[in-house]
């Protein structure tokens, strides 16, 4: 690694540059803790690309930043401070590194600069109706037929792809015995005849989330990520190349200063004081929580700098900040509830369902139960911890 | 293949404390009466007296060793491990550092003077306004009582940081008129004693402190107590958390071992979270104690998170273990008893949480990263 970088230095320089460029208009609706759209993504993106910055986990011969993993993990943690839209993209943090890794120069020619300059948008096409936690169970077929592959099933859970141009889909291109094999990673293109995609109606009122269906869909073969059959390897390639998300604490500790302003004004006077005053005493606690985690993360970074392996860290900073995520939420939900929970109402349709200013806290409230549900549900996760515990 | 935690610190320091810990553990498992567990910690203080514990950061000039804190550390780290019955952080770390520069520091480094700590807030079974010093008859009386406050066996010094018209901090013989203590052993096997102090009538030669420097000065060593005290619990935790895998690989009911049960093994997940997140609380803290701008907020988060996971962990552990754990058989379970009176050491949760809360917490954060 190259000892001569000056994080310090690094960490004012992509400050400054997102203090001066970010849009305020975006960064408002970033602070409003509003479920972000490809609205509110792309424009920022667009202007990280053109200042070079389009894709810091990327080499730089593919158009990345070559930034080590401690200055992406800075960046990361720059955005969140200020305001700036993560720039989590299926497309630039999954499907990227996958086609850098394993397509052809011609895929990599095709559909690479366009996840860079965010033209393109990309959602991920893998959770099923029987294949939730348990992914490989996945039952969408693509059946070759000349240079084509037919595809037929149904994806659910599928963010953003109401507002995507492209899904990377894992299908099941054959029947083995051991249900991990068999997958294969196809690109498809929304706009195909035969697929349908209809909103899901969340309890938290955003529309975040489709269902995806594929009726006979012709995908050109040409669209194969590698090797038939080895999708599962590909996809675990792309969780592996997202080890250090966890390690990323500072959205959480902005999402923790949010809300303890939150309390210090719903909350304000003497006759609120005991009310007051018990909310702050379980923001400390989370803040320990979260005090515990950001040192993990440093761990995991400085590990992933000696090329260490990362053991159970990315289970337990996943277990632990989930959980005080929600606790965070409900906290905020126990300020304002009282006053705002009564008027949350179901909308049909997409986007927020109401105006009320303050709701996103009780629209939060309820997205954050989905902390401890993707990403490796906690009981996955502890499956996990515990295997390496018990050694059985 | 064994599991094993994640060690907060290593090297040659720690594996001897840990050995003397586990030595000392075996020894003390094995007495069933007092007065034997008494004569027991009593040689046990003078053992960690002869390999020097004490003086581990006294100067040299001073008969200790000259060390700073990550020696301190690495004691109460393996000490810590093995939940060794002696109170490592107070005659350690508060006492020396308390008395720097005073004359009887020769004395502490060698274990000759066995002094307990009285800091200011100390337990009263009624409010009696702790102790007070105050002007009688042309002279200085310092007069009430405390309770619990932990001790080395047979203790010859009250070290007392008391409030009045000017705040003390004072080394007072324990065999001076007026003063009576009554000392016993707390669940963790810990001698802790009682204190009554009856118009003590204040020699100047007990005076180590007066003045705005007393509250600063226990301040500061109350925060290196709890985070002594806190590197011991990370260190017992990962000890119990390893005995409590062992003991759910071992123990067979229904036919199968109770680690393939989900629910134990998911119990004991959680347990391994809360251990992981005081490791890296507590290695903050001692970052920041270690730097140059050391943090008081970060000692008080991480004394805030003791409270909560030490408890949680050892019920936990307590419910892996069923009927044994309700025993005093097992060194879990002794575990289990140290890092639950750990909570009452240096200022329990609710105390960390208050003075947080009274400095707005948030402005102290950023201060160890």
């Amino acid at each position: 690694m190259d000892a001569a970088i000056d994080y310090q230095a690094f960490r004012a320089e992509i400050r400054d540059f997102a203090l001066a460029h970010c849009p305020p208009d975006i960064r408002a609706v970033v602070a409003s803790y509003r479920k972000l759209s490809r609205k509110v993504w792309y424009p920022w993106q667009r202007i990280l690309f053109e200042h070079g910055w389009g894709a810091p986990s990327w080499p730089k011969e593919f158009g990345g930043t070559g930034w080590d993993p401690r200055q992406r993990v800075i960046f990361d943690e720059v955005m969140a401070e200020c305001d700036c839209p993560p720039q989590y993209h299926h497309g630039l943090r999954h499907l990227g590194p996958v086609i850098i890794e394993f397509g052809t120069p011609e895929q990599q020619k095709r559909f690479l600069p366009g996840i860079l300059n965010g033209e393109d948008w990309w959602c991920q096409g893998y959770s099923e109706p029987g294949a939730g936690s348990d992914l490989a169970s996945l039952r969408t077929t693509a059946r070759r037929e000349d240079d084509h592959y037919m595809v037929d099933g149904q994806k659910t859970w599928t963010s953003h792809a109401h507002e995507s141009d492209w899904m990377y889909t894992l299908v099941r291109t054959s029947k083995e015995p051991k249900k991990q094999q068999g997958i294969s990673l196809l690109l498809i293109p929304l706009n195909l005849p035969g697929i349908t995609i209809r909103p899901i109606r969340t309890i938290d009122g955003w529309h975040h989330v489709n269902e995806v269906f594929l009726d006979g869909v012709r995908v050109p073969a040409a669209n194969r990520i590698g090797e038939e059959g080895q999708g599962w390897t590909y996809g675990k390639f792309l969780l592996e190349r997202e080890r250090l998300g966890g390690a990323n604490i500072a959205p959480h500790r902005k999402a923790l200063e949010r809300v303890r302003e939150l309390v210090a004004t719903e909350l304000a006077g003497e006759g609120r004081r005991a009310e007051r005053e018990l909310l702050q005493h379980r923001l400390l606690l989370a803040e320990s929580e979260l005090l515990a985690a950001s040192e993990l993360g440093r761990e995991s970074v400085e590990a992933v700098m000696q090329g260490n392996a990362l053991g159970m860290l990315p289970s337990v900073i996943k277990l632990g900040t989930s959980v005080t995520m929600q606790t965070i939420s409900q906290i905020a939900l126990d300020a304002v509830g009282e006053r705002l929970a009564p008027r949350f109402r179901r909308v049909d349709g997409a986007g927020p369902n109401a105006e009320e200013p303050g709701i996103e806290w009780v629209q939060n409230y309820m997205y954050a139960r989905v902390r401890t549900i993707y990403g490796g549900s906690s009981e996955v996760q502890k499956n996990v911890i515990a295997k390496q515990l018990f050694g059985i | 293949m064994t599991f094993a935690t994640t060690l907060i610190v290593s090297g040659e320091t720690f594996e001897m404390a840990y050995r003397f810990g586990q030595v000392a553990e075996r020894e003390l498992a094995g007495i069933a009466d007092a007065a034997g567990q008494a004569a027991c910690i009593e040689r046990l203080w003078n053992g960690i007296g002869e390999l020097g514990w004490m003086g581990t950061a006294i100067p040299e000039e001073a008969g200790g060793a000259g060390g700073d804190l990550a020696d301190l550390a690495a004691i109460a780290s393996g000490a810590g491990r093995a939940g060794l019955a002696l109170p490592v952080a107070s005659s350690c770390g508060v006492v020396p550092a308390l008395l720097a520069g005073n004359p009887v520091l020769p004395d502490v480094a060698t274990g000759a003077a066995r002094v307990a700590v009285i800091l200011p807030g100390a337990a009263q079974d009624e409010d009696t306004g702790g102790l007070r010093i105050r002007l009688l008859n042309d002279g200085l009386t310092l007069d009430g009582v405390v309770v619990g406050v932990e001790t080395p066996p047979n203790p010859t010094h009250a070290l007392v940081a008391a409030e009045g018209a000017e705040p003390m901090l004072l080394l007072i013989p324990a065999s001076s008129p007026g003063v009576q203590t009554e000392l016993y052993q707390r669940i963790d096997g810990r001698l802790a004693a009682d204190w009554h102090f009856s118009l003590v009538t204040v020699d100047s030669g007990w005076i180590v402190a007066r003045g705005p420097e007393v509250p600063e000065r226990t301040a500061a060593a109350r925060d290196l107590g709890a985070l002594l005290t806190c590197i011991e619990c990370v260190s017992a935790m990962g000890a119990l958390i390893e005995q409590t895998i062992q003991y759910l690989l071992n123990r067979e009911q229904f036919g199968a071992p109770l680690a393939t049960y989900q629910a134990l093994r998911h119990r004991v997940a959680d347990m391994y979270v809360e251990y992981e997140n005081l490791r890296g609380i507590t290695a903050r803290a001692l970052r920041a104690a270690q730097s140059g701008e050391p943090s008081w907020q970060a000692i008080a988060f991480a004394k805030l998170r003791l409270g909560e996971a030490g408890r949680a962990v050892a019920e936990s552990a307590i419910q892996c273990h069923g009927g044994m754990g309700m025993t005093e058989e097992l060194p879990a379970i002794r575990l289990c008893k140290r890092l639950m009176m750990a909570e009452f050491e240096f200022g329990n949760r609710v105390f960390q949480a208050a003075r947080l809360l009274a400095a707005d917490g948030r402005t102290s954060t950023a201060a160890a990263d």
